[in-house]
């Protein structure tokens, strides 16, 4: 697939009709785009081992995985002992506080964990992507491998869909594990429920089923995120005003999507 | 080796190359000058499909390079070095490493050898010390002399230079100079040169096309060129005091 593409130039129309029409036949073919470019990269991972490689792929996991996890630890905290703190304040009145461990859970492992896992890589790791690769276009970076035949997907968006691959289930397990302790925080100080009724609770009532669609859904996330913000990246034109509008675009686009496809898959698992 | 065959390129209303044709032969060192903006830089890149025409057919050898795709395009793609105007370095890589990168990329060498032939690369461009640093840390032509280094490192057949010598001192660019001349005697490599430098293109070229309103106004060899009558010509040559002396040594004061 070649990457380096031709400037074009659309005939300006007044229609408001004919603009939106423009537009959303516009968006279909870069999500066309984007999706044979994903494809054409996930192809390309039988050479993540290669020496070639190698050192790419390891240095993007380094930066997704290890970079993202101070931001993590907070949002994670904050965001368990929300939810313990919301739905424990309700079942108080009902004297079943006791249940928040389930609570807090279920609703991370499923839908919280992998969803503000997505967000916070959305916005620091895939803006980054979108952010470098939009001033390699720009500078003719990605033109100059095209011309050495170095395909861009294989160099710049393979490292990037294996990193994101890999770390996004990871983080959030991660975020599940602190999302889980801060609730148990909150009920301990606040609810009156003591650590081990907490995790008695949580452990009794949840699945292993929650556990596997939030890995899932992150999974998905994290192709989302390569394929937006690389793609983004490539289609960057018009200099330094274009890398700016390019990573915001990355952040929009993924944070609809992310949101959009959590509430289908979530969806077609719990009928 | 190079053909154009009424070649027409357009950016939305603005008419860049308009029915351009002309031959590249193998082993010359062609020369296109002109203006700023006049698409030298686009008829370069038409060469290696980075652009593809709207009318007109361009041939590499045999090879009809405006139309290839996929592996047939990056087959034809490899028999090129291209020297990007703004030398394209990828930033995060060391000057050394990125002169080795297509060998690193697109092919089994052993480190060791890339990294000894990159450094050999390196000096034939006057550059020394520089391995191990970033492009940040360089100087704008030092940036274009490790551009230069990355174009030649697999030994192409044909290498397209686009403004090799913009922004250099007059001595290292009779160095890169003496570069080209050499690799297209030593070698056989066809060159297209795109340049400002007016000594520069008479001293290598074999042939000097001024690219003027989408077309080659004229193609000659540099003994013909410094004596053509055309208009854009001479005002090219007069703009480089070569037929006519400048003001301070007319009128000393
Ligand atoms: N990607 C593009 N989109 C729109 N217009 C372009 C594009 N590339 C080139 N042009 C136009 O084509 C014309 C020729 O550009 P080109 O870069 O070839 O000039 P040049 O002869 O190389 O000039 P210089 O000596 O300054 O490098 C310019 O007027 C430019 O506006
Ligand atoms: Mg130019």
């Amino acid at each position: 697939m070649i990457i380096t593409r031709e400037p074009e130039f659309l005939p300006e129309t007044p229609n408001v009709f004919a603009r939106l029409g423009r537009a959303v036949l516009l968006s279909c073919r870069e999500s066309g785009r984007a999706l044979l470019m994903t494809g054409e990269a996930f192809l390309h991972m039988r050479t993540m081992f290669s020496t070639r490689s190698r050192f790419d792929v390891m240095y993007q996991l380094y930066i997704t995985g290890v970079k993202s996890l101070g931001v993590i630890t907070v949002v994670a905290l904050f965001t368990g002992m929300i939810l313990a703190l919301q739905t424990g304040l309700e079942l108080r009145r009902f004297s079943q506080q006791v249940n928040i461990g389930t609570a807090v859970c279920v609703s991370l492992t499923r839908e919280m964990g992998p969803f503000m896992t997505a967000l916070i890589v959305a916005a620091s790791v895939g803006s980054a992507i979108a952010a470098q690769l939009g001033t390699m276009t720009v500078s003719e970076e990605v033109s100059a491998l095209e011309i050495m035949s170095i395909s861009p997907i294989r160099f710049l968006v393979m490292p990037r869909l294996v990193a994101l691959l890999v770390m996004m289930p990871l983080l959030t397990v991660y975020t599940d594990i602190i999302g889980i302790i801060g609730g148990a925080i909150v009920g301990k100080t606040q609810l009156g429920v003591s650590f081990r009724a907490y995790f008695d609770n949580a452990v009794a009532f949840a699945h292993n089923k929650d556990l596997y669609v939030g890995l899932f859904k992150a999974m998905v996330f994290g192709v989302v995120i390569t394929a937006v913000s690389c793609h983004q990246g490539f289609c960057t034109k018009d200099g330094a005003v274009g890398v700016g509008l390019a990573t915001r675009k990355t952040v929009i686009v993924s944070f609809l999507t992310i949101l959009v496809l959590g509430y289908i898959i979530t969806r077609v698992f719990y009928k | 080796m190079i053909r154009f065959e009424h070649v027409s390129k357009q950016f939305g209303s603005k008419k860049v190359l308009d029915d351009l044709s002309f031959e590249i032969e193998k082993g010359e060192t062609f020369v296109i000058i002109g203006r700023s903006g006049m698409g030298k830089s686009v008829t370069i890149k038409h060469m290696v499909r980075l652009l593809s025409p709207d009318k007109g057919r361009i041939w590499i050898g045999d090879d009809l390079v405006s139309e290839a795709r996929g592996k047939e395009l990056s087959r034809i793609r490899l028999r090129f070095g291209l020297l990007f105007q703004g030398s394209a370095l990828l930033q995060w890589l060391t000057a050394g490493d990125n002169v080795g990168l297509p060998l690193r990329q697109g092919s089994n060498m052993p480190q060791e050898d890339v990294d000894r032939l990159a450094e050999e690369k390196l000096k034939l461009v006057d550059l020394s010390d520089v391995f191990h640093k970033h492009p940040s840390d360089l100087s704008g032509g030092m940036q274009k002399r490790v551009g230069l280094a990355r174009a030649i490192i697999t030994d192409p057949e044909i290498i397209l230079y686009d403004e090799p010598t913009s922004g250099l001192d007059p001595m290292t660019s009779r160095t890169i100079d003496a570069l080209i001349e050499s690799l297209r005697v030593k070698l056989g490599v066809t060159s297209v040169v795109v340049t400002h430098d007016l000594h520069s293109a008479l001293s290598i070229g074999t042939r000097i096309a001024l690219l003027e309103k989408g077309k080659m106004v004229e193609i000659s060899t540099p003994q013909e060129f410094i004596r053509s009558k055309h208009p854009a010509v001479r005002d090219f040559l007069d703009a480089n005091f070569i037929t006519k002396k400048p003001d301070w040594e007319t009128h000393p004061s």
